[in-house]
Order: structure tokens, then C-alpha cells, then sequence
């Protein structure tokens, strides 16, 4: 019985989304010309919710530029799509891209534990 | 606390799941081999590896026995329920991908509607079993509620996932029990029925060995 409350308090719970306290114009589509098929549905992504963030210290924890493997510091990659740098023409090539983009979102995800971290919350069918 | 409980679900009890499944599996194996050396050596000294295998792939293949041409509805059931029940776990996207994340290792992976269909007959499989226990006399004399109990530990993984693959209300605790019950149902095979996954081409060796060498006759 109490473990049927734990899991109805939990759905609850879970299905609770912080309100997105921004215009649709702050959300950005993430639809990489990369990705020909989508094999999930394209992440809404709140970008200046991140944008105003503060634990976020600087727009290069994304929009970053590496240069022969060096990180450039006051570098930024603002306007590029993430497939400019980390796509090629290989095997595996969509893979290592959605790679880096979970690695990226999620990655931070879960070292801040903030924000949404289970394939659904990001690739939302609504 | 969400993020704490995603982290223990799909970081240390997926390991601690696998390693019980890896290191219990071969205790498992080795044990009874350890037995039957010391208590039954006859399984031993009779086992012949053309007669095994032989046995093995009449038994492998579907309708290759008598047993099989007789039950034609049990036979499909049967080898549709276990093929998707292995095959889809390892070859679904979402699996392939986590993989990759973590290991940076990938293969081929299912369409999205094929690997629903298959998850689909691994519950339709669940629901034949659980049906036929109930109502077939010699069955249901064999049956008790450890059978029904796991049952539903193999439709779980299965039924939570397909409803989290179709994004349907209280995704996210759908998501936690697919993970948890898959790790407990990896984790059980080795000491529950299920470890007839480990014991098959030992049992279904033997017997073709003992048909095979000692019989003269087929047992398919």
C-alpha cells in the first residue's frame, strides 16, 4: 500500500514541469541540417532561460571553438551549427553527433542535477 | 531528489545488476558442472559434442521436432516471445545510444516501429503463457504462484518501456520502473527458472548425447 502512495506521489510529482517563464520566441527548435531523419521528435530547447542562467558562466560552456584540440578561451562559436565542428563524413558519423549533443545537455544535466535528463523530457512528442 | 533517484537506477544498479547476472550465471554453471562431476558423472562421460549439437539444432529450429509439429500454436508463441524477448533489449535505439554515450561503442539498431512490435509480442507472449497456465489442466498441476510472479517480472521491463517509448501520462515513472524491473529480471536469471537461458545447451545437449550415443535414436 504505501509503496502504491510512494509511486502515485512520484507520478505527480514527476509530471510537475517547472513553468517555462519565457515567450515561445526564447525556444529554440534544435534541428541540426545535419540530422536528415529524425528518429526523435527535435528538442525544444529554452535557450535564454540558459542564457540568464548563472550557473552557466559563460555562453562558451556551449558555443565553444577548439582549435588544433585547444580550447580557445574568449573564443566563441555563436551562429554555428554544432555539425560544423563535430560532424564528418564517416561511419557512425549521426551517432558521434548525437553524441555530443546528450553529452552536452544531458552531461550538464546531471553535474548540476538541474534540468532534464530522461530521453522524453528533451524529445517531447507535444 | 529526482535526479538522485534517475542516478542510482541507471548508474550503480546497472552494474551491480550486471555483475550478478555475469558472475551468478557462471557460478551457476560451474557449480552444477562441479555436481554432476561428483555426483552423477554419467552426464559427463556420456556428453558428445556432434549428438549435442546435433540435438541442439533440431531443438533450435522451429518445427525441427515432432514435439514442436504437434503444439504449431505453442511452437510460434514460443519462439517469437523468446527472439523478440532477446533481440530487442540489445538492438533498440535508446539502448544503442546509452551505450554509445558511455562506452562510445555502437551498432545497428531496430526502426522504432519494428522494435514496438516486437515489444508488443513479448506482451502478447506473457498474456499467452499466463492464459494457457490458467487453463490448460497439465499446465496449471505444474503451476504456482511463483510462475504468475514471473511472468510478470518478464512483461515488466517490456510494458513499461513500450509505454514510455509511446510517451503516454506518468512518462517518468514509467521510465524508472522499465529501468529498475530490467535490471532485477537481468539479475534474476541466474537464480530463478529463467536460468534455463544458461542450462539449455547443457540439458538439450545431454539428452541429444545420451539419444544419440547410447539409444541410437533421434530425440527431436
Amino acid at each position: 500500500m504505501n509503496l502504491i502512495i510512494c509511486m502515485g506521489l512520484f507520478w505527480v510529482i514527476s509530471s510537475l514541469h517547472p513553468p517555462v517563464a519565457f515567450s515561445q520566441d526564447d525556444i529554440l527548435t534544435v534541428d541540426d541540417s545535419a540530422f536528415l531523419r529524425h528518429m526523435r521528435p527535435a528538442v525544444k530547447f529554452p535557450h535564454q532561460k540558459h542564457a540568464v542562467n548563472k550557473r552557466i558562466q559563460a555562453c562558451s560552456a556551449c558555443h565553444h571553438v577548439y582549435q588544433n584540440g585547444v580550447w580557445v578561451e574568449n573564443g566563441d562559436s555563436i551562429g554555428m551549427e554544432c555539425s560544423e565542428c563535430h560532424y564528418e563524413e564517416k561511419q557512425d558519423a549521426i551517432m558521434d553527433l548525437i553524441r555530443v549533443y546528450h553529452l552536452r545537455c544531458k552531461g550538464c544535466h546531471w553535474e548540476q542535477k538541474a534540468g532534464p535528463v530522461l530521453c522524453g523530457e528533451c524529445h517531447r512528442k507535444d | 531528489m529526482m535526479h538522485d533517484i534517475y542516478y542510482i537506477v541507471s548508474g550503480p544498479m546497472v552494474w551491480i545488476s550486471m555483475v550478478l547476472f555475469a558472475a551468478g550465471s557462471l557460478y551457476r554453471v560451474f557449480s552444477m558442472g562441479l555436481l554432476a562431476a561428483k555426483k552423477d558423472h554419467v552426464v559427463i562421460s556420456y556428453m558428445n559434442i556432434r549428438y549435442a549439437l546435433r540435438s541442439i539444432l533440431h531443438w533450435i529450429i522451429p518445427y525441427a521436432s515432432i514435439s514442436m509439429r504437434r503444439r504449431p500454436v505453442m511452437t510460434a508463441v514460443a519462439f517469437s516471445f523468446h527472439i523478440c524477448l532477446i533481440l530487442t533489449p540489445i538492438f533498440l535505439l535508446a539502448h544503442v545510444l546509452l551505450i554509445k554515450e558511455s562506452w562510445n561503442i555502437s551498432w545497428w539498431y531496430l526502426p522504432d516501429r519494428i522494435a514496438d512490435a516486437m515489444t508488443l509480442t513479448v506482451i502478447a507472449g506473457c498474456i499467452f503463457f499466463l492464459i494457457r497456465r490458467a487453463i490448460r489442466p497439465e499446465v496449471r498441476y505444474l503451476t504456482d504462484a511463483s510462475d504468475y510472479f514471473l511472468l510478470a517480472l518478464v512483461a515488466a521491463p517490456f510494458a513499461s518501456g513500450f509505454w514510455a517509448a509511446q510517451h503516454w501520462p506518468g512518462y517518468n515513472l514509467a521510465l524508472v520502473i522499465h529501468i529498475l524491473s530490467g535490471e532485477v529480471l537481468l539479475a534474476s536469471i541466474p537464480f530463478t527458472r529463467f536460468s534455463h537461458m544458461l542450462f539449455f545447451p547443457f540439458t538439450r545437449g545431454y539428452m541429444g548425447s545420451e539419444f544419440g550415443g547410447v539409444r541410437k535414436a533421434k530425440d527431436w
